[in-house]
């Protein structure tokens, strides 16, 4: 609607509330000269900086470098040790530093340099040295799957790139760097497959990172949620994964994955709904069993968001849709309960809501304790005290498991939101209410867009071929083809229309 | 989206937009509009379809000649700015009664079945806001919507199975039991639930494929007398003459013939659903007056959607007694059917103004 559109304008417009742009080093002295006086300077205040003198055979020499960037060890076997043998090894291997370099210089020990300063003559040189230690690569908790590679991304951006790199070993494989975030000096780059990818795609992503304008970035999820194109939408409009797998399968698709430093998911776009529901757990399956699961999980998300709200109105206004033995086997269910049928089920739903987001804020220990707990107050005590109906105990623990079939977690967030909007029409207008609200759901995903590409795009097929692999997944040799979604435009010239 | 793009309708769209802006409330009492004809009712759809296809042609040959104009605008190319500003606002008003019309009717048969007792502001408040967030994304938003309320609810043709289980199929002979006012009286009131087609006036500009409209047009025209043609087959099977002539809604009494083991009556779910098929009709009614209301007003504005929402909305509430309503709404079918035949109309002048043209160069 017009006023939801106006709201999203003003909301794009004040996403760069916090664009105070700071510069990193603005204490120093404005010749930007550099001098270990100047350095001390801009460095005053930081605990953890180093000046380590070193005595050579050729004069005296000092080593400036965070101590929590660089384990001793590293630096005693790749500047100390060899400094003391021959001098000139050392700085062969490093990168001399301009007078007038101050900044630069000051950015380079924030981010793990250890800046060589020779005494006579008065000389910088920076040698890499970062070497804080990295969570090694593990299994993935949130994505698991039984078949398939095990292994998932870490918060480290070079691992990360190195993940996707060894699967496909082709210098096609481009990636472009990026440094966001005024405060936070974030390292984002953004990978591709050159001959694959959609050129219009790729400057519409890189735009959209050029003109973000934010401070600081805690994970890539604000990232995503800043180049999306409808902000407001209860829908993510991109993917998100921390299984490197995933994002080589886009990629061959001729996706562009996102990556960013300190940050264990990785974005993948564009896409569309119905990718969100599948995990590439599909492709190593058989493709009778992938056709059962897909039909499960696409249809279970909309059973999910229907199935409690025609509870509510099947028994508050149109008890003559159900069958007579139906009817009497749910009334006499809900004799005791005072309530009306929509107070009843918003008291459980939230009830489930409550339990799995205390289950998911507690300690593990406790947290097993409390689902037990939760259980049996939900599944026995609650229907002998009266409150609530045991039939409906059934379609609400059914409807919450549904909720957890999408592979993307945040759809299921999504179709948990989107089932208190159903309940409430549902209460309010029974049944046509639950259909003006589907309506509702169906033209706002018609309307949505990824990257400005139709967000429902299977459904409503760009290419016929997107259908091969769509709720039914066709065997692996049929699928050959691009996804409508990323395929090139006005690619397909013959031959013949060349000569 | 592809708002600046002008040409935005694919094939599919225009099908499923001309089918879906035909079939709103029309289909749910069709069998009974007809029923001055009796039995032999069953193969005037048929003859609506070619009467539908045959009075497409004029409208399509003329507005290829102009590409890029719509009804209104035309209106004032072809007749003058005044005189065309005249009709322009004739009919945006028409519209506006027509909406209301389509709209009213609707929410009186949910108040019946679905929920008693209740007033009609409620569910006219969330009908609205649904309508105008379909009619905001343009007419490709709207072409959309229909395909998918198309699906959505074409599955209950299924139901028809059950009547006709239950049907005699000699009630179909014999095909020719009526007198020619009869005949007159049935075509008339059939024709109500046809029109809609007349829409592609006002879309024609956004087609992609112009020179391919037509055929287009007549496959979604088709499509929608397939299903009217067996609607009216399985009601003249299943109902006697009598009920024909006394049931006013008889698509819903052919949803109670359906028996499901997990559900009772069917017909408040087919109601329900039904709000699909009146949301993408109205939606295509609403967006053609707002475009009248641009062309009035010689400047595409939002805020005329709203504008005429907002009438469409007081004249509903406006409590008025039923039999005035009704011949109103009874009323407002000559000047649709005026509407069909206006591009005649229009072409003749076209011929006029080209001749004069050919004359003067």
């Amino acid at each position: 609607m017009g006023l939801i559109k106006i709201l999203g304008k003003i909301l794009e417009k004040k996403v760069p509330v916090q664009n105070v742009k700071t510069q990193p080093v603005k204490k120093i002295n404005k010749s930007n000269q550099i001098s270990i006086g100047a350095i001390k300077q801009a460095l005053d205040g930081v605990e953890d900086v180093q000046y380590k003198p070193v005595r050579t055979s050729e004069g005296l020499v000092t080593l400036i470098y965070y101590a929590s960037f660089v384990d001793p060890v590293v630096l005693h076997e790749r500047v100390v040790k060899p400094i003391l043998q021959r001098q000139e090894t050392v700085i062969h291997a490093s990168e001399k530093m301009e007078d007038h370099e101050l900044n630069r210089v000051i950015n380079l020990i924030t981010t793990g340099h250890t800046i060589i300063y020779l005494h006579k003559p008065a000389l910088f040189y920076a040698i890499e040295t970062f070497s804080a230690k990295n969570r090694p690569i593990q299994r993935t908790e949130t994505e698991s799957s039984v078949i398939g590679p095990q292994d998932s991304f870490t918060e480290s951006l070079n691992m990360n790139l190195s993940l996707i790199k060894r699967r496909i070993t082709n210098a096609e494989l481009k990636n472009k760097d990026y440094i966001i975030g005024a405060e936070t000096n974030t390292k984002i780059s953004v990978l591709y497959l050159e001959h694959l990818v959609n050129k219009d795609d790729l400057a519409c992503v890189k735009k959209k990172i050029e003109e973000i304008d934010y401070a600081g970035f805690l994970d890539i999820a604000v990232l995503k949620q800043l180049m999306e194109d409808h902000p407001i939408s209860p829908f993510p409009q991109y993917n998100m994964t921390v299984r490197p797998d995933m994002a080589m399968h886009y990629l061959l698709d001729g996706r562009i994955v996102v990556l960013m430093d300190n940050s264990q998911s990785v974005v993948i776009c564009p896409t569309t709904f119905f990718e969100l529901f599948v995990p590439t757990e599909d492709y190593y399956n058989r493709w009778t069993t992938v056709t059962l699961l897909r039909a499960l999980r696409f249809f279970g998300f909309f059973v999910t968001i229907i199935l409690t709200p025609t509870y509510i109105s099947a028994l508050t206004y149109h008890p003559e849709l159900l069958p007579f033995e139906l009817l009497l086997n749910l009334q006499e269910s809900r004799d005791r309960v005072p309530f009306p049928p929509v107070i009843e089920v918003l008291f459980i739903e939230l009830i489930i809501e409550i339990l799995r987001e205390a289950g998911s804020r507690m300690p593990t220990k406790i947290g097993s304790t409390i689902g037990i707990v939760g259980g049996i107050v939900i599944g026995t005590a609650a229907v002998e005290a009266g409150l609530i109906s045991n039939i409906l105990v059934v379609l609400v623990a059914v409807s919450a498991l549904l909720s957890f079939l999408p592979s993307n977690f945040l759809m299921s967030n999504t179709s948990r939101f989107i089932r208190y909007a159903f309940i409430l029409s549902a209460g309010t207008f029974g049944m046509y209410g639950q259909v003006i609200a589907l309506a509702w759901l169906f033209i706002h995903l018609l309307n949505l867009t990824s990257l400005g590409k139709p967000y429902l795009a299977p459904v409503i097929p760009r290419k016929w071929t997107d259908l091969l692999d769509s709720i039914i997944r066709f065997p692996m040799r049929f699928l050959r083809y691009k996804k409508g979604i990323s395929a090139l435009k006005n690619k397909r010239v013959s031959p013949l229309d060349e000569e | 989206m592809d708002n600046n793009k002008l040409k935005k309708l694919k094939p599919y769209h225009v099908i499923f937009l001309v089918q879906n802006s035909m079939v709103a409330l029309g289909l749910l009492s069709l069998p009974n509009e007809l029923s001055s004809m009796g039995y032999s009712q069953w193969w005037i759809p048929l003859m609506l379809g070619i009467i539908a296809n045959l009075t497409l042609i004029p409208i399509i040959w003329l507005f290829q000649r102009y590409p890029q104009d719509n009804l209104f605008t035309l209106n004032e190319k072809l007749i003058g700015k005044f005189l065309g500003k005249i009709l322009n606002t004739f009919l945006v008003v028409y519209l506006i009664f027509f909406i209301a019309s389509i709209v009213e009717g609707y929410l009186d048969l949910i108040k019946i079945i679905a929920l008693p007792d209740r007033t009609i502001a409620g569910p006219l408040v969330v009908f609205f806001i649904v309508l105008l967030y379909i009619v905001h994304g343009g007419i490709k938003s709207i072409a959309r919507f229909c395909i998918l309320s198309f699906f959505l609810t074409i599955w209950m043709a299924y139901f028809l199975q059950w009547s006709i289980l239950e049907g005699d199929i000699r009630h179909l002979m014999p095909v020719s039991n009526f007198t020619f006012h009869e005949f007159l009286v049935a075509s008339r009131n059939g024709y109500f639930a046809i029109c809609g087609y007349e829409l592609i006036m006002t879309y024609f500009p956004y087609i992609i494929n112009q020179k391919k409209a037509f055929k287009h047009a007549s496959i979604g025209i088709w499509i929608t007398i397939t299903l009217y043609f067996s609607v009216t087959v399985v009601s003249v099977m299943y109902f006697t003459e009598w009920q024909l002539e006394e049931v006013i809604y008889p698509i819903l009494k052919l949803y109670k013939a359906v028996e499901l083991s997990y559900a009772e009556r069917i017909d408040v779910l087919g109601i329900s659903l039904w709000v699909l098929l009146i949301l993408s009709s109205t939606a295509a009614y609403l967006w053609v007056a707002k475009k009248g209301m641009d062309a009035l007003r010689s400047n595409n504005k939002t805020y005329h959607l709203y504008v005429i929402a907002i009438c469409i909305f007081v004249f509903v509430m406006i409590p008025l007694s039923k039999d005035f309503q009704e011949a109103f709404y009874d009323n407002l079918f000559y000047i649709k059917f005026s509407i069909i035949l206006w591009p005649n109309i229009l072409i003749f002048l076209h011929l006029i103004k080209s001749k004069r043209k050919q004359a003067s160069a």
